[in-house]
């Protein structure tokens, strides 16, 4: 399974609200490397969209600065509250992608063991116990505590960040449209 | 067949009779009014974590989850626990990737998540018809089986005719559960079913270990050898075989189940119900604590089923083990006719009863949900029904589904069916996962990718299916005896989730191209959405 977003940048900045915007053109040197819908910092995106072959799996098209670009058409306290926004993005993404790799990986990694290390899985480590069947167990015993630390990890880094853009959102009545039903 | 007095047939009859008349019950009195929609598809959000955590795992844990499961391990063995743990994974996938953003994004069905960017009548038919295709496979599976299972347990004879009585008026009341009682209705019996599950399975699984002394070696062994398998009783490979396109065959089995089982728009639906994202949380987390037991308790109970009922016994009763856990606790009574047996016969087979029952009305609901909010009311009336109408449009949509679901397994109750169960998931893995994870964290996804991705999912899933070695050429197989298998594996999933995947990629990147300005929009409808989707701020 992928997760388009999750192969898009491996470490995202951390994108402080209120950072300094640099004027310096991010795309000046290099306008193409506007990988099309990838770039969470990235307000813009249709220049040249139909050369852009590279399409979101260059790495080099990383841009620490590329987070708000100079055509940033909100006024700042918009930009402030893209920056809780970013925060919140990047937040959720590490949380998901740490989570769900885990567990998706220790699956597959089991599965694969199973069906073609079949000797190995099948050795007994005590009594009638097969490796297999322990590692079966042990993965549905250690969901309670995944579940757990998953709940602990969110309630930690994700719900204070979506409380502020919760807050924020509340604060500017008159916000852009179409974000309400 | 059965070997049971009158009185077991009795006391099963009368356990029968209480539960369907509690749970109408319950179901009119919890039912919505007559003219709000909120009520009547997420009921109100007035659940608690827990309750709502009970219901989704009850829809999650479907009769079929119960039967075959229990069936495959007792045959199986191992490959039966690997499905036992993907099962259970697959719920925990859904609660660490999509549950949040799904609350956020989605009101009433899945509809209204996928067509939040991207409005338009044409996602909303494809969203509607994807729904059907991956509810009404498992609903005519679990119907159909239906019949046969409740010949068994109440003895009648296996004749065609008692069975279609059987197929008709399970058919009924799940028509009735759904269409008077709503998603509160359903939750509520999902909460019983759910409840009266475990308290069962525990008992069950009590009494095999307690048979043994509370010693797994033992268990183990005696489910060895009444296997007639031997060692190959715990190695991977009884179910598919050992060769090496069985082994991919069954590895892709176990990841499609991963991916798919839980992305199913009757599961799915339960989390528009929950409250906000930290009750959404804490609801699934009572539901994959609910559901992991439950597999832990199954994996004990089907090797319960192979050590004390014997693999001969059970595959004469069924093929596919689906009886096993009846003649499990049929087994572990002290004796035939003793009071114990009796008693925990009859409160199996009514486990098994109301399990199917609210499975089935659960998916009913569904299906129902999604014609009448995304076909009826944001295709043909275009968003402005009236919500009284759509909900008399609702009501009539869950008799049209149920009746249809009826005929379908009335026509196809002869067949080996059991394979629309991994149709269904199959669906549920290669259209309905990539659409929702493509929606929710993708923002260049556009119309043409989400078509592709559902339309394509679907229709790769299904024509693969027709010609895989599960539909025909093989014995097991729902055709045994014609031969048009050319795809070489039971299910579709090593391929058709890469295209899945790969058709939504591609059709977005042919809208970057060729339709930029639909792109742009689809682009600032996510950007627009993003607060509220990561953060409900409405």
């Amino acid at each position: 399974m992928t997760h388009p977003d999750d192969n898009s940048y491996p470490h995202p900045p951390p994108a402080p609200p209120g950072w300094p915007q640099p004027q310096t053109d991010p795309y000046g040197h290099s306008p193409r490397r506007a990988p099309y819908g990838r770039d969470p910092w990235q307000e813009s995106y249709g220049h040249d969209v139909p050369q852009d072959n590279r399409y979101g799996y260059d790495a080099s098209s990383y841009d620490p600065f590329g987070q708000a670009p100079g055509h940033e058409p909100y006024g700042p306290e918009t930009q402030r509250h893209g920056g809780d926004l970013t925060a919140l993005r990047s937040a959720y993404r590490t949380l998901r992608r740490v989570s769900t790799l885990t567990a998706l990986g220790s699956f597959v990694v089991y599965v694969v063991l199973s069906c073609f290390a079949p000797d190995l899985m099948g050795s007994r480590i005590a009594g009638e116990l097969s490796l297999g069947m322990a590692l079966g167990v042990l993965q549905l015993v250690v969901t309670f505590a995944a579940v757990l630390w998953y709940g602990r990890s969110a309630r930690r880094s994700v719900d204070p960040l979506a409380q502020a853009v919760r807050e924020r959102a509340v604060r500017r009545p008159g916000r852009e449209a179409g974000v309400a039903r | 067949m059965n070997d049971f007095g009158t009185g077991t047939q009795a006391l099963v009859l009368v356990l029968f009779t209480t539960l369907v008349t509690l749970t109408l019950l319950m179901c009119v009195m919890a039912g919505p009014d007559r003219d709000d929609l909120t009520n009547f598809y997420t009921g109100y959000l007035s659940l608690t974590p827990l309750k709502n955590g009970l219901a989704i795992a009850g829809d999650y844990i479907s009769a079929a989850t119960v039967l075959s499961t229990t069936g495959i391990i007792a045959l199986a063995g191992y490959d039966g626990y690997v499905l036992a743990v993907s099962t259970a994974l697959s719920l925990v996938l859904l609660m660490f990737l999509l549950a949040e953003p799904l609350r956020n994004a989605g009101s009433f069905t899945m509809g209204d998540v996928l067509a939040r960017n991207m409005p338009g009548r044409a996602v909303r038919i494809a969203s509607c018809l994807v729904t059907l295709s991956a509810t009404l496979p498992f609903l005519v599976v679990q119907l159909s089986g239906a019949g046969s299972l409740l010949t068994f347990i109440l003895g009648i004879p296996h004749e065609a005719g008692a069975r279609t009585t059987c197929i008709v008026l399970v058919g009924s009341l799940m028509i009735i559960y759904a269409a008077i009682g709503g998603m509160r209705g359903t939750a509520l019996i999902q909460m019983i079913k759910i409840v009266l599950l475990l308290g069962t399975s525990v008992t069950v699984a009590a009494l095999v270990l307690n048979r043994f002394d509370w010693s797994p070696d033992d268990v183990l062994r005696a489910a060895r050898r009444g296997s007639g398998a031997g060692p190959a009783f715990l190695q991977q490979g009884l179910q598919l075989g050992t060769s090496a396109g069985d082994r991919l065959d069954f590895a892709s089995l176990q990841i499609t189940v991963i991916l798919g089982a839980a992305c199913l728009p009757h599961i799915t639906m339960r989390l528009y119900s929950a409250r906000d994202v930290p009750a959404v949380r804490r609801s699934m987390s009572w539901a994959v604590g609910t559901v992991t037991t439950f597999c832990l308790l199954v994996i004990i109970m089907g090797t319960g089923a192979a050590a004390l009922v014997g693999s001969q016994y059970i595959t004469a009763a069924d093929p596919h083990g689906r009886t096993s856990v009846l003649m499990l606790s049929r087994a572990l009574g002290s004796g035939a006719g003793s009071v114990g047996t009796t008693i925990l016969y009859a409160a199996m087979a009514g486990t098994v009863f109301i399990t199917l029952l609210s499975s089935v009305a659960g998916m009913t609901l569904a299906a129902a949900s999604s014609l009448a909010h995304d076909l009826f009311a944001h295709t043909v009336r275009r968003g402005r029904a009236a919500p009284r109408t759509e909900m008399t449009v609702a009501a009539w949509t869950s008799v049209a589904v149920g009746v249809v679901a009826i005929t379908l397994s009335t026509l196809v109750q002869n067949w080996d069916v059991a394979v629309l169960t991994t149709l269904a998931i199959c669906i549920g893995a290669s259209a309905v996962a990539p659409a929702l994870t493509y929606s929710l964290f993708w923002r260049g996804f556009t119309r043409t990718g989400l078509l592709a991705s559902l339309y394509g999912g679907t229709a790769c899933a299904l024509v693969l299916m027709v010609f895989s070695k599960a539909v025909s050429g093989t014995p097991a197989a729902v055709f045994p005896n014609s031969d048009f298998d050319w795809f070489p594996m039971q299910s579709t999933g090593l391929v058709s989730i890469p295209f899945g995947y790969l058709a939504g990629w591609l059709g977005s990147r042919l809208d970057h191209r060729r339709r930029a300005a639909d792109s742009r929009e689809s682009l600032r409808l996510y950007e627009e959405g993003e607060a509220r989707l990561l953060a409900a701020a409405e």
